[in-house]
Parts: C-alpha cells; sequence; structure tokens
C-alpha cells in the first residue's frame, strides 16, 4: 500500500487517472442497538484488477465491511467509491447490478434454472433473451460446465461444487468490474475447494476483475490474495500482501492471527524457480571426482531416476524424489517428507534436472538468486 | 461433491438416465410417480356404484323420487360449491396479502398478535359462528360465505407466514445483493419459494369450507346440507343416505382435486 499512500483523499477530477478501484474513505458502520462500531474509521484501497482478500476472527467486521461496499449494509459515515465515483448514496439496488456478489454454496434460486440464475442481472438490465442465453452459454464455458449439459438444469441437480461454479459464472453474468466475494468456498470439501480456488485464479488470469474476498482461512488468503487485509473488532490490522503479512506482521495480533503456521505457510510464497538451487550431475563420468555434487542416474530422456552418488551418505538409502521447477517449497518439503528423502531433485518442464535441495537448506536459510527480491 | 472425475462420470450418467426416460415416454414415467392419485377415485367411484346399486333395488317413493330427482340434487351441489369456492377464493384473497404483510420487517412485531387471533378465530366451531352471524346480521348467502371465510382464513394466513419465513436467508441476501428491489425480491423469490406451503394451507382451508358448507343451509344458503335437512325432516333413510354419500362424496373428490394441483405446483417450484 505504500505507492497509494500518498495519493490524494480528496474527491479525484474528472477523468483523473487513479487506480484504485475501490476506494473506502473514513468508513464506520455502528449498528442499531450497539455502541461499539462494527466497523470503525476503515480507510482501504483496492487497486485495479486485484484480488484482496479480507481476513479475520468471526465479529471483526470483515462481512460488514464487504456488504458496505455494495451497500447492502449501509455505512454510519463515510465515503465509498467505485472507480472514482462517489457510491455511498447513490440507488442501492441499481448500484448492485453493477456489483458481481458470490455467496458461500452460491446462493442459487432452486426455482430457476441455470441459464436463468445467471440471467438474473441482465434480465434486470434490460437484455434481450437471446444475448442472454449467449451470455449464460459463454459463461458455464468460463467456468467449466457444459452448457448443453448444465443450462436448463435446476440448481438441486449439481453438486456443490458444481453450483458454486455457476455462483461465480452469475456474478460475472453483466460483466462487472467490481466482483464481491462472500466466503464463496467455505462449505465446500477441502479437495473440491482446492480446484475451486485453481480455477478461480485461472478465470481471474482472464477476466481481470477487481475483488474483495471474504475469507476465514488464512490458506486460502495466502493463495488466491494478491493483498491480504487483517480485521480485528471492527479495525483494519493489516493490510499488505501475503509475504509481508507472513513475515513482518504489524503488530501482535497478526502475528497471533497468522500464528504457528506461519512458518510453513511461507514455503508455499516461495517459488523454486526464484531459489539458488544447489548443482546436480547427470554425466557418469563425474562419479569419480567426489567433489560434493550429488549425482543421479538418467534414463533415456534424461530424467533422473535414482542416486548414483551423494556427498556424506550411502546414494543406496535414498531415494530420489522430484518436484517440478514450477513449483514452491511448500511441495518440495511435502515430496521429501512423502518420500523420506533428505534431498529432493528439481526438474524442469522436460522433466531434467535442474538442481538439487537439501532438507538442510530449510533451516539453513534459502539463497535466493542474485537480481530476484 | 465431488472430484473432477466423479463429477464427469456423474453428469454422464444423468444424460443417460434423461435419455431413458425420453425413451419410456412421459406418459409412463409420469405414471410411475403419480399412480397413488388415482387410488382415492378409484375407490370413490365403487363406492357410489354400490350406493346406486342400492338405491336402485329399494321402492322409492314420491317425495323420495321428487327430492332424489338429478335436478334438484344438481341445483343443491351447484350452491354447496359456490358457497365453498367462494368463501376460499375470499380467503386466498384476504390471507395471502395479510400473511404477506404480516411477514415483512417492519410487520414483524404484531405478526404473534394477528396469527393468536388467528388461532382464536380457527378454535371457534363453524357451526356457532354461522349462527351468530346469521343472527346479528341476516340470513342468507352473503352471511354464510363470511362466515366460512373467517373459519378458513387462519390455515392460509398461518401457512402464508410460515412459507416466507422459511426461505433461505441466504437467497434473499443473494437477490438483494445481485440489486433485486425488496419488491423483486419478493415476488421473484420469496413468494415462488413459498408458494407450496401457501398452497397447502389454501388446501386445507377448500377442504374446511366443503365440509362446513353443509351447515349454511341451517342459515338458508343452501347446498348440500339442505338434503340432509329435507331427509331428517320427511323421515326418509334412503335419502339421508344419498345426502350423507354425496356430502363426503364431494369433500373427498375436492381433496383429492386440491391434491392433484398442489403436487403440479410443487413440481413445477422445483
Amino acid at each position: 500500500m505504500s505507492d497509494t499512500a500518498d495519493q490524494t483523499t480528496s474527491v479525484p477530477e474528472p477523468g483523473a487517472g487513479q487506480t484504485d478501484t475501490i476506494v473506502l474513505e473514513g468508513v464506520e458502520k455502528i449498528y442499531p442497538g450497539s455502541t461499539q462500531p462494527a466497523v470503525s474509521q476503515l480507510d482501504m484501497r483496492i487497486p485495479k484488477g486485484e484480488i484482496v482478500m479480507l481476513i479475520g476472527p468471526s465479529g471483526c467486521g470483515k462481512t460488514t465491511t464487504l456488504k458496505m461496499i455494495n451497500r447492502l449494509i449501509e455505512p454510519t459515515a463515510g465515503r465509498i467509491l467505485l472507480n472514482d465515483k462517489d457510491v455511498t448514496h447513490v440507488n442501492g439496488d441499481l448500484l448492485r447490478r453493477e456489483i458481481g456478489y458470490v455467496i458461500q454454496q452460491g446462493g442459487l434460486f432452486p426455482h430457476f434454472s441455470i441459464a436463468d440464475n445467471i440471467g438474473v442481472v441482465p434480465k434486470m438490465l434490460g437484455w434481450d433473451k437471446q444475448r442472454i442465453r449467449e451470455r449464460a452459454d459463454e459463461l458455464l464455458h468460463l467456468v467449466g460446465l457444459e452448457p448443453s449439459t448444465f443450462r436448463d438444469r435446476y440448481p438441486r441437480q449439481l453438486s456443490g461444487g458444481q453450483q458454486q461454479r455457476v455462483g461465480v459464472a452469475r456474478a460475472l453474468a453483466a460483466d462487472p468490474p467490481v466482483m464481491l466475494m462472500d466466503e464463496p468456498f467455505g462449505a465446500i470439501d477441502p479437495i473440491t475447494r482446492d480446484r475451486l480456488q485453481d480455477e478461480f485464479l485461472e478465470i481471474q488470469r482472464t477476466v481481470g476483475k477487481t475483488i474483495a474476498f471474504v475469507t476465514h482461512d488464512l490458506q486460502e488468503a495466502v493463495k488466491l490474495g494478491d493483498k491480504i487485509a487483517v480485521f480485528a473488532t471492527g479495525k483494519l490490522e493489516q493490510y499488505d500482501e501475503p509475504e509481508t503479512i507472513l513475515t513482518r506482521p504489524a503488530n501482535d495480533f497478526v502475528s497471533d492471527f497468522v500464528g504457528g503456521g506461519a512458518a510453513v505457510r511461507r514455503l508455499s510464497l516461495l517459488d523454486l524457480a526464484r531459489l539458488e538451487l544447489h548443482p546436480i550431475e547427470t554425466d557418469e563420468r563425474a562419479v569419480g571426482n567426489q567433489n560434493g555434487t550429488p549425482v543421479a542416474e538418467v534414463d533415456g530422456s534424461g530424467k533422473p531416476v535414482s542416486w548414483r552418488h551423494l556427498p556424506g551418505a550411502e546414494a543406496s538409502g535414498t531415494p530420489l524424489v522430484t518436484v517440478p521447477l514450477s513449483g514452491t517449497v511448500y511441495d518440495a518439503v511435502d515430496v521429501m517428507l512423502d518420500g523420506s528423502a533428505s534431498l529432493v531433485a528439481v526438474v524442469d518442464e522436460e522433466g531434467r534436472a535442474a538442481g538439487v535441495l537439501h532438507w538442510n537448506d530449510l533451516v539453513g536459510g534459502l539463497r535466493t538468486r542474485k537480481g530476484d527480491a | 461433491m465431488s472430484t473432477a472425475t466423479t463429477e464427469t462420470v456423474d453428469s454422464q450418467s444423468d444424460v443417460a438416465v434423461l435419455e431413458e426416460e425420453k425413451k419410456q415416454g412421459r406418459f409412463a414415467s409420469l405414471w410411475l410417480q403419480h399412480y397413488d392419485l388415482v387410488i382415492l377415485p378409484g375407490i370413490i367411484v365403487v363406492l357410489l356404484l354400490a350406493l346406486l346399486l342400492y338405491i336402485g333395488t329399494r321402492d322409492l317413493d314420491t317425495i323420495e323420487q321428487r327430492v332424489l330427482a338429478p335436478d334438484n340434487l344438481a341445483s343443491l351441489l351447484g350452491q354447496h360449491l359456490w358457497l365453498a369456492a367462494l368463501s376460499t377464493i375470499l380467503v386466498l384473497v384476504i390471507a395471502v396479502p395479510l400473511g404477506i404483510l404480516l411477514s415483512r420487517r417492519a410487520a414483524r412485531r404484531v405478526q404473534g398478535p394477528v396469527l393468536a387471533i388467528g388461532g382464536f378465530a380457527q378454535a371457534l366451531p363453524p357451526f356457532g359462528v354461522l349462527l351468530l352471524m346469521a343472527f346479528a346480521f341476516n340470513f342468507g348467502v352473503t352471511t354464510a360465505v363470511i362466515g366460512l371465510t373467517l373459519a378458513a382464513l387462519l390455515p392460509v394466513l398461518r401457512n402464508t407466514v410460515i412459507g416466507l419465513q422459511q426461505v433461505d436467508q441466504s437467497l434473499i441476501e443473494a437477490a438483494r445483493g445481485m440489486g433485486m428491489s425488496s419488491r423483486q425480491t419478493l415476488f421473484r423469490v420469496e413468494v415462488p419459494l413459498a408458494v407450496p406451503v401457501i398452497v397447502a394451507g389454501l388446501r386445507v382451508a377448500l377442504v374446511l369450507n366443503v365440509g362446513t358448507a353443509t351447515l349454511a343451509s341451517y342459515i338458508g344458503a343452501g347446498g348440500l346440507g339442505e338434503l340432509v335437512q329435507q331427509a331428517l325432516r320427511l323421515n326418509r333413510i334412503n335419502v339421508l343416505l344419498v345426502a350423507g354419500a354425496i356430502i363426503a362424496t364431494v369433500a373427498l373428490l375436492i381433496d383429492w382435486l386440491a391434491g392433484v394441483a398442489e403436487r403440479i405446483v410443487v413440481t413445477r417450484s422445483g
């Protein structure tokens, strides 16, 4: 957020190039009958095309904040700007038609077919039938559901994961620049959730929406978020990139919230491609030189299959495990634990050995490549 | 919820099932789903035939013949159905909008008291209500219809309120979140989803009215109750038998029809 801190907080000039799509200024919410604000004096800027994860314990105000952006909950004080336009006092219903909204389990209408569910907002916006139909098919395709199979079905005929995909498709229907997602994957089983998250990121790469995403799952926040906003009882405690949240929590609350698993979670943010790996030899003649470089035996296509020589250890006892260069350190650790190996061969796209990562590297400090952050 | 592979398998087998159903033909699948609806009319027809056979073996005197003449029966049946239909339509027109109003946020506070009063009205014996109203106003069809309407108001009112209450809050939130106004949310999401419960209440009201309409004859509003009165006055057991059979048949058939209508509505609204 450092790059936006010095930006003007006054009303922007028409046409002024501002990169923040969602801007909250001094937003506050006090529920009737309560003295404690649910959200107090919140300033937040969500840059165009980014996914911001709102996370925190229950009752921290993350959902209230999300719902104030589309004014499902009316803020008590402060201003909300979308694409430089003050929307604090515009007609809420019309505003919400311009903002995608996804809730837990999709919130699909059981008495509408899948196509009709997707067509809800376009219909309200007065699109003609043909256009709504084409859009529904296009979106079903985008979320990986075959239109001819699914468009005439009803939500109860779909699995939870499929319903959630339709929920995302429905939010995208009128191509809104902003999407709000309220724990969309919360009630989905872990395996399906993981896949939905991957697909969601894939879709986001195509559509490039500005997204505010409420979750209670730190893993999800780290995986999906360009930025993470950590909330505590109505206050924004830290708003930063996932890596910073994990490595440099702003205060005790954030570090408590990030919790003991932070060091492990951080591993999933470290791409293997960015690391300085130990060299690996696949040449048979290298066996003799005993210079501390592990030597792997390769098959015909150059893929390492077993260790021929390992410095300081007997090669026969250690299985050769591999991890793709496109993975993260988390994946490498997973593979090592799984195979009871103290080192792992990192392989490139063709499956050829690119380097070695030792178990000891994890505690000895990982070296990133020169020139990389 | 399933993984990638099982999802594709699921959808494939679903398609297969659908195609299979098409092959079997619509009639067959309808029969499989709704064969239970045929049982009741079957029993009624058999019992009516038995009654007709029995009456056919009796020598009817002129009084009996006159009372049981098809013209007379048809006219009384017509009056009866008119009473029941009119009062049920009034119930529909009054109780459903009232129930919708009561379920609005602004009216939540009066919801309890109104339902309590409704419950009280429900506990009053319909016969007593009819008689009291006849003395308070006057004898005739209008009073009977008002009495029947009052007596059957509660089931529909209560079911409307409950039907709207049980609509998943997250669906309402989804509707509002997508930009539906509260009116659009009500008529496109809440009411359609409450329809099965409301229709169940209407069915109860209709059956109640068909039964209670028998008593309308005591305040001069006609109907099949007239037949019972004539039979008792003239001391003709055969007429009484036929009267009882017709009243029971009409009640059962109306309930059956309402049941069929209810099933159609429920199937439609998924």
